[in-house]
């Protein structure tokens, strides 16, 4: 009979589960709905921002022959130091979310070790800074509890200490390591060159915009402002990316875990029902037996 | 009067997108007006008020903290960090411009700039 009492346990810890991950899968799909409504709105910015840049550019390429004479579009030939940003999440429950981030800017690290680079990581996200504290790496930064809730200006902070550091020469570029959301069931890892800015990406062949005027007139003042700009900007779309890929990952894994528990229900209960048909036909055996032998 | 098109652009979405008569900016050198088939020009934005002029001629006023424009002859896009339209009836006025003044005092920008904007905003509500 204790077998019996056992099973019945067991099915209802797994039910309990079962509620939790539905519950948990519910909040995050609900979530993922807000922060893509989010993302989608500060996509519009994001591309702007992007077009006047390259407008700028392209008018100072256009106007002198050694291309973009700016510190921040300027490619550093000798690489001595680089900061790694990676961003993850403050909670876990979401596959392998955030294990994927850790697996990238450690490939990063080891990648650049090779080359004798110097690497700084600065990081968000609780889980990361666990992970690299756990293994004695040193961070150079790291900020909790942006990851979960992306506020323009305490990212616009946080890059900008970062920015600071490239401006003055004590990092030659700066990369970005986040998770990207492509759609509900599929989430990418991104790395992004922050600075110098990255010129390939930018679309600088298309109609020639020499009789832009600008102001103030001076090239290099609003370029300066706009990177700034520019660089803010995509940390913190990057957060509000990640995050919209945190929900959908969180929404996978618990609807993974809700259909595990409901499986391991049915088997339980199957496993509870033979168990149970067992004691009644050993009950009934003996009975019968009993009946037989006083006859 | 002909007419272009004005977007004003912030993190959180496109607030206003519509065919418009005129706008007013405050450049970083000095507010300018602009009108359809202006000369292509990118500017600065500064701590101050855009006031709109659109299609049936009526004003509207945009406070914003800064950011940058790009006119083209049919089209002017504003790029800020921040805005609040003032526009509504009385109580969402009320409400608006108090958001407003708050958003101009935030900024970054010198005294005398963020004075100048908030008694603009200031003019604006009385003039209701």
């Amino acid at each position: 009979m204790a077998n019996l009492k056992e099973i019945k346990r067991k099915i209802g810890s797994v039910k309990n589960t079962q509620k939790t991950t539905n519950a948990m899968k519910l909040v995050s799909s609900a979530k993922l709905k807000r922060t893509e409504e989010l993302a989608k709105r500060s996509r519009v910015y994001a591309a702007k921002l992007t077009e006047l840049i390259e407008e700028i550019a392209q008018k100072m390429q256009q106007s002198s022959a050694e291309g973009i004479d700016n510190i921040y579009f300027k490619e550093s030939k000798d690489v001595k130091n680089v900061d790694i940003i990676f961003i993850t999440a403050d909670k876990g429950l979401c596959g392998g979310f955030n294990s994927q981030t850790i697996k990238r800017a450690n490939l990063l690290i080891a990648e650049y070790k090779k080359q004798d680079v110097k690497v700084r990581l600065r990081a968000v996200g609780r889980k990361g800074i666990d992970y690299f504290k756990f293994n004695n790496v040193e961070l150079n930064d790291e900020i909790i509890g942006l990851s979960a809730a992306p506020d323009f200006k305490q990212a616009a902070e946080f890059i900008s200490k970062v920015a600071e550091s490239y401006v003055n020469g004590e990092t030659d570029k700066i990369i970005l390591v986040h998770n990207g959301y492509v759609n509900m069931i599929t989430q990418e890892i991104k790395q992004d060159q922050i600075l110098p800015v990255d010129t390939s990406k930018l679309e600088l062949n298309s109609v020639a915009t020499s009789e832009l005027e600008v102001e103030p007139d001076d090239d290099d003042t609003l370029l300066d402002a706009l990177v700034k700009r520019y660089v803010e900007y995509t940390m913190y779309y990057s957060l509000i990316n990640s995050l919209a890929a945190e929900h959908s990952a969180r929404m996978q894994a618990m609807d993974a875990a809700t259909t595990n528990a409901k499986e391991m229900v049915k088997e339980l209960t199957v496993k509870y029902n033979k168990a149970r048909q067992e004691s009644i036909t050993t009950e009934l055996i003996e009975i019968i037996s009993g009946m037989e032998s006083m006859k | 009067m002909e007419l272009m098109k004005l977007e004003i652009v912030t993190p959180n979405g496109v607030i206003f997108d519509a065919e418009v008569k005129q706008v007013t900016l405050p450049g970083s050198e000095g507010e300018f007006g602009v009108l359809a088939n202006h000369a292509s020009l990118v500017s600065l934005l500064d701590t101050g008020v855009i006031v709109i002029e659109k299609s049936d001629s009526s004003e509207l006023a945009v406070a914003i903290n800064s950011g940058y424009v790009k006119v083209e002859e049919e089209k002017t896009t504003c790029i800020v960090d921040g805005a609040v339209a003032l526009s509504g009836n009385d109580s969402e006025l009320a409400k608006a411009l108090e958001a407003a003044k708050e958003l101009l005092k935030s900024t970054e920008a010198s005294n005398a700039a963020i004075a100048s904007a908030v008694s603009k905003v200031e003019q604006i509500g009385k003039s209701f």
